[in-house]
Parts: structure tokens; sequence; C-alpha cells
């Protein structure tokens, strides 16, 4: 890796709750950010947002929530509405990158109802709502894959709530599974740099170009690196859209006043070998029967 | 309770089912079983049900095993129960010594072959439910194969049959047999896309003890907070077993709790609050305590309290219960055995056995299918070593990789319906710790490419694993790219042998370089003479790997073990 003294990307990503909504294997998606930040030399601070502590937006660069049972899901529900809910809306319309993902996604939308008994109510941060329409209604549970930005997002889905959304953009399209609701080929919400979705499986792992897009979206916010620059960093799946006009408000003052160039952090162009996770990635396309998707996703390696 | 000799379950123990319909007696010897014709007619079509549902059943086994589609394991009991709904119940109350239920994510197998060899070296008849065949047709099959056409279960003096019973088949049994002893080893987190989550199964089992009769003794393994609370609704009849050895307390050992951060079950089952636990032994096994409404780790009447590791599959244990005390070597490894022959202990006392069966039936145990069992295979040893959850896993890893000895190791991870379809679970096993831990180190089975990218994300270099996929990439061979996989061709090694995919294929193909085969073939081929590789297989990968040892002449077919 780089040397010492050199002066790196640091970036902070803040774990909500990884006590309480760890079920799926969402501790892969934290290994997924950390070893890929490692790799490049770029140095990812992870820390635990447990119940009861503050979210200061100003801390992070980037945030994840994952899915729990029923049971955990409720304390939580309540804490997230009390404790983190005006900080985590502030970083949201700051542009900050958020994934949720399962349970984590519902606590984002306006509120889940539950079979019976009250709702639980969410952040609103996507328009979107859940519904569990009862034990007599079969869980979405299986391999799922979307079209997400031109490409592909493959993963698991196990959940029991319909999520249907008002004027949330969906992140992707179902080609093959549940998606949001099973009706109406609908996966996940996006607003601005927060996305939710039902992908786990773990989602970041098979998804290298989510997970770099992810890094990339916190660097470019963190930093105010270029794109010449993020292209370095992220010389394959980048395709960042146009910025948003606000974004180029210089953000960097956080980070000592100096935005990534001036700071005299040149990032070196690494490539990373994703062969493996695009074989993982194609081979769960395959099983799915879509073949053609497999062959473009190979195309990656 | 008190008595000395194995007693006869008394008639309180019917359940409720079997008390609602007439009065039905234990037909509990073939004397009792002639004379039954001269009963009412509803007692004749039930018979005559179960007769044509033991036919049946036995009828479809057979053939099933003559087409080789299986073991025919299951399709008896599917069969015998489409005919006749209530078999189970009619069989199972047949039996002279009643029947005992094991149940618990892990260990459920090793626990009931453990309490099946101290009941035979105590003279008991011991049935027991196959492998694999833990849900209600599977039960159903066992005791169909046992079942004569009359309907009438042969040879039923004697015995005692011991259901091995997946969780969440729990309050059926509860239901349909009635039971002497009910065991609950534990409750992990396992296959959420088939049981839902853990809650769901706990409720489940809440609602099985509470339909428990009050003669059945209930042993439940007090470490386990999940498990320990089941006893709420009960005063009497409970035994708990659990591990009173500090030394064993994972800060003890320096090992920190992140790393083994499959802790499932950390919050109080009754409030909700988050336990707090004095010692762990590993995930959610400890001494606890929660602070907010006191429900504690209840004291246990069957202990362990001390532990030395004679070897890598030699535990010693001093165990103490309120009639005895002494030590018993257990010859398998894993610290989780622990648990599993404190559970077996507990069993058999409440049966009301002597303490020398219990000791000789634990010491002279013999690892069955995937704990541990050994094959010799081209001048290796094969040792297996099943792990189906993400608990099981990094104990299986804890005890391969604590002695800083490096291993040669063969991956499999299948994605099964048995298996559990969503494979999350691996990115919560600690493979960090064995990186650089391993000499050989092989991955297979349906999910092998997620596998290996879960080891290449603990740190392990892609090229120093060989990752084989059961089937080959198709768009990858329309891309006429070759996945350089496998450093070389690999010879099949077996004994004597060539394996017979090789033999159906002998075209100038290229090298194959997927399919169970040949990733057995290259770990045997990475691995010198005289040295050990331990296969790590989930459920159905378990049953791909003895296939594939089998078809080579090396194990016999499972379903034709013969029961003790």
């Amino acid at each position: 890796m780089s040397d010492s003294n050199k002066p790196r990307f640091t970036l902070t990503l803040g774990h909500l709750y990884p006590a309480q909504l760890n079920l799926y294997g969402d501790r892969g998606n934290i290994i997924t950010l950390q070893r890929r930040c490692q790799m490049r030399g770029i140095t990812l601070r992870v820390v635990p947002l447990g119940i009861g502590d503050a979210l200061a937006p100003d801390e992070y660069d980037l945030l994840f929530i994952g899915g729990g049972q029923d049971r955990e899901q409720a304390p939580v529900s309540q804490d997230i509405f009390d404790m983190k809910g005006i900080g985590l809306w502030a970083a949201v319309e700051d542009d900050m990158p958020v994934l949720a993902v399962c349970g984590g996604y519902q606590l984002l939308a306006h509120y889940y109802r539950p079979a019976s008994g009250p709702d639980m109510r969410g952040l609103g941060i996507f328009d979107a709502w859940t519904i569990h329409k009862g034990a007599n209604v079969p869980r979405c549970i299986g391999d799922i894959a979307i079209e997400w930005n031109g490409s592909t997002l493959v993963g698991f889905e196990n959940h029991g709530g319909r999520t249907y959304l008002g004027t949330a953009k969906p992140l992707g399209k179902v080609l093959k599974g549940h998606g949001n609701n099973s009706e109406d080929h609908s996966e996940g919400a996006m607003y601005r740099n927060a996305f939710g979705t039902y992908l786990h499986g773990s989602l970041l792992p098979k998804n290298p170009h989510f997970a770099d897009h992810l890094l990339a979206l916190a660097l470019r916010r963190s930093y105010e690196l270029s794109d010449d620059n993020l292209k370095k960093i992220f010389p394959r799946y980048l395709s960042l859209k146009e910025r948003p006009a606000q974004e180029k408000r210089g953000r960097a003052a956080k980070k000592n006043g100096a935005s990534g160039a001036v700071y005299g952090i040149i990032p070196t162009p690494i490539d990373l070998d994703d062969t493996l996770e695009w074989e993982a990635h194609a081979s769960m396309l395959e099983r799915l029967g879509l073949r053609s998707a497999a062959r473009a996703a190979l195309r990656h390696r | 309770m008190p008595e000395k000799k194995p007693s006869l379950p008394g008639k309180q123990e019917k359940s409720a089912r079997q008390q609602k319909s007439e009065k039905v007696t234990l037909p509990s010897s073939k004397v009792r079983q002639a004379n039954n014709s001269k009963r009412s007619s509803k007692r004749q079509t039930r018979s005559l049900q179960a007769g044509l549902a033991v036919m049946g059943g036995r009828a479809a086994g057979a053939i099933s095993r003559r087409l080789r589609l299986g073991g025919g394991t299951s399709i008896a009991g599917v069969v015998a129960q489409r005919i006749y709904p209530d078999i189970v119940n009619h069989l199972s109350s047949q039996l002279a010594y009643g029947s005992v239920l094991v149940t618990g994510t892990n260990g459920k197998t090793t626990t009931s072959g453990f309490i099946a060899a101290i009941l035979s070296d105590a003279g008991l008849r011991v049935w027991r439910n196959r492998e694999g065949s833990n849900l209600m047709r599977g039960i159903a099959s066992a005791l169909i194969i046992r079942a004569r056409p009359g309907g009438n279960l042969s040879r039923a003096g004697q015995a005692i049959s011991i259901f091995e019973v997946d969780e969440a088949v729990v309050p059926h049994m509860v239901e349909a047999v009635p039971l002497r002893v009910a065991v609950f080893t534990n409750l992990f987190r396992d296959q959420l896309d088939r049981y839902g989550e853990v809650d769901s199964v706990s409720t489940r089992w809440h609602k099985a003890v509470s339909a428990l009769p009050a003669s059945a003794t209930l042993i439940l393994n007090a470490d386990d907070p999940a498990v320990a609370l089941l006893a709420e609704s009960r005063q009497d009849n409970v035994v708990y077993f659990g591990i009173d050895d500090a030394a064993l307390d994972l800060a003890a050992q320096g090992i920190s709790p992140e790393r083994h951060q499959t802790i499932d079950t950390h919050t109080c089952a009754k409030c909700g609050a988050e336990l707090v636990y004095s010692l762990r032994f590993y995930s959610h096994l400890g001494h606890y305590l929660c602070p907010n409404c006191g429900s504690a780790r209840p004291q246990p009447h069957v202990r362990a309290t001390s532990v030395t590791v004679n070897a890598f599959d030699q535990l010693r244990i001093t165990v103490e219960t309120p009639t005895r005390q002494g030590e018993i070597v257990i010859p398998l490894p894993g610290f989780y055995n622990i648990y599993n022959a404190l559970a077996a202990i507990a069993a058999a006392q409440a049966l009301q056995i002597n303490w020398e069966p219990i000791v000789s039936g634990i010491q002279q145990f013999k690892p069955v299918f995937g704990r541990g069992e050994r094959v010799q295979v081209a001048g290796r040893t094969i040792r297996i070593l099943l792990a189906k959850n993400p608990t099981g896993f990094n104990e299986v890893l804890r005890t391969l990789f604590s002695e800083g000895e490096k291993r040669h190791v063969l991956l499999m991870l299948n994605d099964n319906i048995a298996d559990g379809r969503d494979i999350s679970w691996i990115w919560d096993v600690d493979f960090e710790r064995i990186a650089q831990q391993t000499t050989m180190l092989t991955v297979t089975g349906t999910r092998a490419l997620d596998l290996g990218l879960r080891l290449k994300y603990a740190g392990i270099d892609a090229q120093a694993m060989n990752i084989v996929p059961l089937t080959p990439l198709r768009a990858a061979s329309k891309e006429a790219i070759a996945l350089p996989r496998g450093k070389e061709t690999a010879h099949a090694v077996s004994n004597g042998s060539v394996t017979s995919a090789r033999k159906t294929r002998p075209t100038a193909k290229p090298a194959q370089t997927h399919g169970l085969a040949y990733a057995l073939d290259s770990a045997l081929q990475q691995t010198p003479v005289g040295e050990t590789i331990f296969v790590i297989p989930t459920y159905t990968a378990l049953l791909d790997i003895h296939r594939e040892l089998e078809r080579r002449g090396l194990t016999p077919r499972y379903w034709e073990e013969k029961g003790p």
C-alpha cells in the first residue's frame, strides 16, 4: 500500500445499529467497503451508531443501515426517530451517500404497517411505505436480479412486507425475483444519494460497481474531487451523473479547508482485480436464466 | 422419577389427541396386538388405515430405492401420511419405553447419537429416525420401516425411540407423539429463508413446551438464554445442563468478542433488554443476566465443572449431576460437543439409566456422518465436519485452527433447500482466522464462487485457493475465455479406480475444472500422502461428498447402515 507518511483520503462510515440490525450478513457490506478502500490506500473508519447515540452529520462521509427481526426493529424504529432523525435528514439532504438494506430500507420510508398492531413509523426519506398483508400472503424470498444504471445488481431477498413507492424513484427494475412488492417490477428506492434496497446476500461483495459507486459519491462529496481524479481512483465503473448544483458549495472546508487536489492527494490509478466478483455475479445471473446479462457482467472482468 | 429401573410410560403420557379418541390402550406386546381384532369397529378402521399406510409407504420406499432415486427415507413417510395422517401417533404409542425428542439448531444428531449409544448400552432396543429425515415425513418413515403390514410395530417391547426433530416441526411432534423426554440443545440463526426469523422458531417452541405432558421431562440448555427461558410456564420436571468452567470463557482465551460477533440472542426474551454476560463460551452461550428484569441463567443440574483438551478430538470433562460426579472423555472434536454430551447425560438420567452405560455410551461413541468421521482415501485421511450455519462454522474453524497448526481444507457450500437458499450468513463466519493458516484450500459447492469471494475479502489471496464450481459458467465459454482455475489437471486419485465421470467422458475435451469429483481430486493431489484433509460441507454438500466417496467405494451407503 501507499507510504504511511503520504497523505491519504479518509472516509468515515456510520454503521447504524450494528447490534440490532445485522441479520442478513450485513457485515459483508462493511467488509467489502473496507477492503476496497484499503486496497486503494483510502482509510475507512467504521463508527458504530447504536441505540441512544446521536447522529452528527458532519462526522460522517457515508452511512449504512442493515436489517433485523421485528423484535429488534421496534426499539430501533423509536430510536431512529428520536435520536437520529434530524441528523439523518440533514445528511441525506446534503447528498451524503446512504445505503439502507431490508429493514433499514423500510425504516427510511414513511411507515411499516404490520399484519396486526400499530404502524411503525419511519423517517420518510423515501416517499414509500410498507404493508405486511398477513401470514397468509407468502414472504418474498429468493434470489433476485435487477437492472441498475445500465448494469445489473444481484442478491437475495427475504421480506414479508410489500413496499409501494410514492414519488420515490426505484433503485432498479426487477429482472427476476420479487422486488418491492412483486407487483410493479420496481425494486428499492432512491432519493438524492440515499439508496434503499431489499437485496442482501451480501449486496456489495458481488456488486463491486455498486460498492465503488457509493465510495465515489462519498469521495466526491467530501473531497470535491474532479471527475478526472475520481476516474483515476475508480477506473472501471465510474458512471456518476451530473453533479447537483449545490454539491459545488465547497464542502471540502470540512476536510481542513482544502480540496483533494490542493491538499496534495493526487490519486494514483489503481485498478482492482474483480474477476471473482464478476464471476460470482454472472453465475447468479445464469442461475436465474439471464444469459445475456451474465455475458455482459463477465465483460467487466 | 425416583424409580430405579427404566419404567414404562404411564397412562397420563398419552397425547391429548389420543385421549380424545376412545379408550385406546398402549399395546406393548405382540399378544396384545393379536387381540386387537376384537375391539370396536372404529378401532378396526384405524388399524386398517394404518396397515394400508404402512404397506403404501413401504412400497413407495422400496420403489424409490430400487430406482435409486435416493435413500427412499422420506417418500415412505410422505405416502403413509397421505393414507393415514395419524400414522405417527398410531405407531409411536406402541413403543414400550416411549419416545425421546431431541431438537435445536445445532447438535441434534450428535446428542441423539449419544443418547442412543447410552440406551443401547443399557440394554434397550433403540430406534431412531435417520439422519436428515427430521421432518414429520422422515419420522413417519422411521416408524413405518419397523411396522408390519397389519399396522403394528414389530418388536415394540423393550423399545424406545429417539426422534431427532427439526426445530420447526417440534409442535407437531409434541402433538403427535407421547413423549417422555424432550431435549432442547440451542437456538441459533439458521436458514432464515425457511423458518422465518429466529423469533418465530422460539414462538413455536414456547407453544410446544406448553403442550408437553406434565409427566415428560424437559431438558434445557441453561447457557442459552433462548432455550433456558422455555421453562417459564413450567415448574416441575425441568432439568438444566450447562458449563461451569470459567477457563472456557472467550475473553479468558483471548478471543475478542468482535471476532465472534455472530451473537444471535443478545436480548432478553422476556423484556427485550440487552443481556449482560459474565462468561461467554461461544456465540450467545454463556452465563448471562438481564439487568432490566433480572432473568438470569438458571443453575444447571447437570454441569461440566472442568474441561481439558487431551487432543484435537479428546475432550475430558468432569460432570456433576444431582446423583453423581465423574469424568468422561468425549471422543469428538469441537467444544460444542460438551453441550451435546451434557444433554445426553441429562436425558439418560431422566430415563433412570445407570452411570456405567452413560460413560461407555459417550466414550465409545463413533463419530458418524459428517461429525468428524474419518475416511481413508489414497493414503490421505479425510475428516468431515458438517457446518450448516454461522455458529456451527465458527466453532468448526475454532476447533481446527486454535492450535496454530496449518491445515489442508476443502470447503463446500451448497444453497439447496435443506441448506437454506440464502447464503448471506457466510459473511458472518470468521474466515479471517484461516488466512495464512491453510496449506491447501479448495472451495466447491453450488455457491463455490460466493464462498471464494468471501475468502478473498477475508484476506486470502485468490491465487492461494482453488475454486471449483460444480458447473462451468456458460457465459464464460461463450466468450471463449477459459477460466484459469485449477493449477493443473488433476488425475483421479482414489482407491485404485478411476472416477466414473472420467470413464464416461474420455474425449479430448479441455481439462475439466469443475465438479465435485474434480474438486476432491485436486484437493487430494495438493495434499501430501499421510496428511489429513478437513472437509467442511453444508448439509446437502455433506450428502454430495458422501455420494462421491461412495462412488469410489469408500463409505457404505448411509441408508443401508444398520440401526443399532
